[in-house]
């Protein structure tokens, strides 16, 4: 840590700060100018606040070099976490595509993406049974019966289940059917069910809150890490910006980011991260083009009667065009998509 | 010419091995000194000491290192005199943790 004083602070004021860093546990390099000292403050602990130096009289700012997160950074690990979960590995060579529906809402429904993005070359069914919607009037989801109908069609087409968890309850039912816990980007700081989360011996992914950065994303995968479960992985889904033409702002930047901060699997979600099915394709492209270990995507056999963001659900004949062009970019970048050969069959649109 | 250079640093090489074994010798010094305030209770950080330290050196430097190189060095010396005292605290108290 960096502690630059103000110019013209007094002596007394240097040392109050020396003082409070060796109270802290840092050994400190005191480094005097002509107009103004720098503290440097080595070793000690992280789990220290910057805010309690920054309110010290004579000092104007405060800089941390190392990250507070430990667990989740490459410091700690260099090599890529991968996580397996019987024959799909996720953070290795193969860009893994997450696909399905927004929401469970009948076994034909289901049964109709889950064939769809297999077919096209997922790997992991996505669907919630439990809807956490901006409004208290939207469909809320079908429950556990929607768990059930879409763990019988993941295991029907050889896919994995990712669904999501939204409170503490429901951590034990949907552990029954899922093979990925999905944390929502509004439960991102939930630090309650993290933490429970970490306890768990499935798999976690971690989507970005609307309004969090980076390290605070990483903070709370962090949480999960701290509980014991090495399995985590975080999502990329769009930030809140000034701009209000698409649901969010897709941050493909965070990707490299993520990457060179820790050794997490990345995976993009172009779906939340624009809200608009025509621009869904172009984001996915860019995530594999910017290195993303996966995608989740929303699928829909007829999304103009989706009970929850259909506006966002591609078609399966536009998801099957995107995974064509997925395997033709991936392969730029040393990375493979759906290795298998994929059956060719016409969807009629 | 060549010899010159030579012969100058050969003398910073010796004015090095000094320069070590003094600060060496002021490092122990510190060492003993940290050890009589852990038994007198007294904190590792005594700044009106170390300000007292800085004038002790100033008031003997005659160049061509300016006062403020001075301070900077000594800083530096100061820094590393209470990271060794501080190290010295945490085998003490490991060892006193082992017997209790």
């Amino acid at each position: 840590m960096v502690v630059v004083m103000r110019e013209r602070a007094t002596d007394e004021q240097v040392q109050n700060v020396i003082a409070k860093l060796i109270e802290m546990g840092f050994d400190v390099h005191r480094s005097t100018g002509a107009l103004r000292t720098v503290l440097g403050a080595v070793g000690g602990s992280r789990q220290f606040d910057t805010a309690l130096l920054e309110v010290l009289d004579g000092v104007q700012e405060v800089h941390r070099i190392t990250e507070p997160y430990k667990l989740a950074s490459r410091s700690f690990k260099s090599d890529n976490t991968v996580i397996t979960i019987d024959d799909v590995r996720i953070g290795g060579d193969e860009v893994i595509v997450m696909a399905g529906p927004c929401s469970a809402e009948s076994e034909e429904q289901v049964e109709a993406s889950a064939a769809a993005v297999k077919r096209a070359g997922a790997k992991v069914l996505r669907g919630g049974a439990f809807k956490p919607r901006s409004s208290p009037y939207s469909f809320q989801g079908m429950g556990e019966e929607g768990l059930r109908i879409l763990r019988a069609a993941a295991d029907r087409h050889n896919l994995k289940l990712i669904t999501e968890v939204m409170d503490l309850s429901q951590i034990e039912l949907i552990g029954r059917y899922a093979h990925i816990f999905q944390v929502g980007a509004r439960n991102m700081q939930n630090f309650t069910l993290l933490r429970e989360l970490g306890k768990a011996r499935i798999p976690v992914m971690v989507k970005r809150g609307i309004s969090a950065t980076i390290e605070e994303w990483l903070l709370s995968a962090e949480y999960v890490l701290a509980g014991g479960n090495p399995d985590v992985m975080l999502c990329e889904r769009g930030i809140r910006t000034f701009e209000t033409t698409t649901r969010n702002t897709f941050d493909i930047s965070a990707i490299p980011v993520v990457q060179q901060l820790s050794h997490l699997p990345v995976i993009a979600d172009p779906s939340h991260g624009t809200g608009r099915r025509d621009k869904v394709a172009p984001m996915a492209r860019a995530a594999v083009a910017a290195g993303a270990d996966g995608l989740i995507i929303e699928v829909h056999n007829d999304p103009d009667h989706a009970l929850s963001d259909g506006a966002q659900s591609l078609l399966p004949s536009q998801f099957d065009r995107l995974m064509a062009e997925l395997r033709i970019i991936a392969p730029a970048i040393g990375r493979s998509i759906c290795l298998e050969p994929v059956a060719r069959r016409g969807w009629g649109v | 010419m060549k010899a010159d250079l030579e012969d100058l640093r050969k003398r910073i090489d010796l004015l090095d091995e000094s320069l070590v074994r003094l600060l060496n010798a002021r490092a122990a010094c510190a060492l003993e000194i940290g050890r009589l305030k852990r038994e007198m209770g007294m904190p590792i950080y005594q700044p009106e000491r170390e300000a007292e330290v800085l004038r002790h050196v100033h008031g003997h430097n005659n160049g061509p290192l300016d006062q403020d190189a001075i301070k900077r060095l000594f800083e530096r010396i100061i820094d590393e005199a209470r990271h060794l005292e501080r190290i010295a605290e945490e085998v003490q108290l490991n060892a006193q943790q082992k017997k209790e």
